[in-house]
């Protein structure tokens, strides 16, 4: 679905379609798959198993949290996307990966029927933060890629400075759930 | 390179940035548009403003001020949209304008630039104008941007 950055929106697109989820954080509107979201949730009906990682390897993660026998590392939105500190309201539990993100507000669910690559201009961390962009409501939105919110490197700094630590937090609920 | 003065093609695009008045070689630029929306997003990359859409095109709208004139340009509506060689690649960028844009000819002189993005100087009815070298001022404006940033965590 991706397409060259200057391709044209043309109408009557008959490419695949793909369902998408509209989030904010502070005074920015995002996209993500919906396909890549295991859960959303609000912060107050989280539930599940919190545990904080003192002196974490990365500013963004502060906690791990442990749902239906899985365990998520907790990444803070504004952290990861480098904005002024936000008041997250909703969880997303992202699928396929260990990660759970903060955001503030989850607007809706839409179509989104183009993705452009990111500009080459475009030359910081948003490579890694972004899968392209698109337009939903004639607004230009960036598409987060799930797997951007820890990368590889940074997946392993954190199991390095915590070893077991997510195998371990899925362990405790093993043994609380009755035989 | 130098503008032949007999030719009746403009050589040279003239445009505001900030109080300063430049030019470009007419080769780099495509068209200039008026866009009522730019769109931002957080990113980690100096000069870049966000993007704007034009006839379902997604251009990066790309500051030269901290280049041109040592600091950020103004937000406008006006943008010259530019063909830029990036990552091997060329792509197009919307460069934010204040004031009008003109088509000039006339005779570029060498000029003695210590940064070296200056191609050339263009006298034009006597006002001396920079002609600029696109991706130089770029990346003095990138220079100039993270000396910017790391002035104001100094200070802060």
């Amino acid at each position: 679905m991706t397409q060259p950055a200057h391709s044209s929106l043309a109408p009557g697109d008959t490419r695949p379609r793909e369902q998408v989820v509209v989030f904010s954080i502070g005074e920015y509107s995002f996209v993500i798959s919906a396909s890549s979201i295991q859960e959303i949730r609000s912060t107050d009906s989280l539930g599940g198993n919190i545990v904080d990682l003192e002196g974490s390897a990365l500013r963004k993660v502060r906690h791990i949290v442990e749902r239906d026998s899985r365990s998520y590392y907790v990444v803070s939105g504004y952290e990861h996307f480098r904005l002024a500190p936000s008041r997250p309201a909703s969880v997303m539990i992202l699928r396929g990966v260990p990660v759970a993100v903060l955001v503030d507000r989850i607007e809706e669910m839409a179509e989104m029927r183009v993705l452009v690559g990111l500009p080459h201009s475009f030359r910081g961390e948003e490579r890694l933060w972004y899968r392209g962009l698109t337009v939903l409501g004639h607004k230009v939105l960036p598409v987060a890629d799930p797997r951007g919110f820890l990368s590889t490197e940074e997946l392993r700094r954190l199991e390095e400075e915590n070893p077991g630590l997510l195998q371990a937090t899925g362990a405790m609920r093993r043994e609380r759930q009755p035989v | 390179m130098t503008a032949d003065n007999t030719s009746l093609v403009p050589a040279f695009v003239a445009l505001q940035i900030g109080t300063r008045r430049i030019a470009l070689p007419r080769a780099r630029v495509a068209e200039l548009i008026v866009s009522p929306l730019q769109y931002t997003f957080p990113h980690t990359t100096p000069l870049i403003m966000g993007v704007v859409m034009r006839r379902g095109r997604i251009f990066p709208v790309l500051d030269l001020g901290p280049g041109v004139s040592g600091e950020p340009s103004r937000s406008t509506r006006s943008f010259l949209i530019v063909e830029r060689r990036i990552a091997d690649v060329d792509e197009k960028c919307a460069i934010p304008i204040q004031g009008q844009c003109e088509l000039v000819t006339g005779n570029m002189i060498a000029a003695e630039d210590r940064d070296g993005h200056v191609l050339g100087i263009l006298n034009l009815n006597g006002e001396r104008i920079e002609v600029v070298d696109l991706d130089k001022t770029i990346a003095l404006g990138t220079a100039n941007s993270a000396a910017l940033i790391s002035s104001a965590e100094a200070s802060s």
